[in-house]
């Protein structure tokens, strides 16, 4: 009997695990956090619950986001939950069969990547 | 013609709807919330970076009752997506054995949560001692 062998090809590369990555420390991130981002940016800073009156005014809030570690901080949580809440959409469109799987990347993971550049560009045009 | 004529059950539209689907769907959907949240932050920044008048109206927004509203809905759906995200924690984590016992998956659920409570409250608390420092 002849001898084959079997070439396997090689195992297809898939770009998931990025998003799938990117959407999971959305997921934490604002897991652990969003209730009280919320709560803070929400209540307190509008009604001054809990805060002192100036807490919110430009001036402060200026200072806040001239920092580059807060400006890190606001770039990781506007972007992660734009990714997380891109990915989450994108899987249940695709579950529900809405539409061409290209149109609804670019739906979801396209807006997000466009949003997560603008927050970045808005964030070095505050300056520091 | 083929011979094979497979059943294919009729799926109705609005499966997702539909129980036992409904409560993933919810889930799921609790990321709308997550993202929209990230949009009020970055149309405040936006506002913050284009001057004291703009991030005025953001302030006045901020204040009015249907921003009020809006972030009731947002905080009661982001804490069923705090619940949720870490019932499903321990069916994405690998097995945890702790003293040659396995951790029960509802151990890791009550553990995570707390934790994220803690995390919460501690956020809120560093916040209002900033302000009051300042």
């Amino acid at each position: 009997m002849k001898q084959t062998t079997l070439v396997r090809p090689a195992p297809k590369r898939t770009n998931a695990p990025v998003f799938w990555l990117l959407f999971g420390a959305g997921g934490m991130l604002s897991a652990l956090f969003g209730p009280a981002l919320i709560v803070i940016t929400g209540f307190m800073m509008p009604r001054g619950w809990g805060l002192p009156a100036n807490f919110s005014d430009y001036d402060h809030v200026l200072a806040f986001a001239q920092n580059p570690f807060a400006k890190l901080v606001l770039l990781a949580v506007i972007a992660l939950f734009f990714w997380h809440g891109a990915e989450r959409i994108f899987l249940t469109l695709k579950d529900m069969r809405a539409g061409p799987l290209s149109i609804l990347r670019l739906m979801t993971y396209g807006v997000a990547a466009v949003l997560t550049l603008a927050t970045a560009v808005v964030l070095l045009g505050i300056g520091f | 013609m083929s011979e094979r004529r497979p059943y294919h059950r009729v799926q109705p539209r609005n499966w997702w709807a539909q129980k036992p689907y409904r409560a993933y769907t919810l889930r799921e959907l609790t990321g709308v919330a997550v993202a929209l949240y990230g949009a009020i932050l970055l149309a405040g920044l936006v506002c913050l970076w284009r001057g004291p008048a703009a991030f005025e109206a953001y302030r006045e927004w901020a204040t009015s009752n249907g921003a009020l509203l809006l972030h009731l809905v947002l905080l009661a759906v982001m804490l069923w997506h705090v619940v949720t995200w870490f019932q499903i924690l321990p069916k994405t984590m690998p097995k945890l054995i702790l003293g040659g016992r396995l951790v029960a998956p509802s151990t890791m659920t009550a553990v995570a949560l707390a934790f994220a409570v803690a995390c919460s409250i501690g956020l809120l608390v560093v916040v209002i001692i900033i302000g009051a420092l300042s």
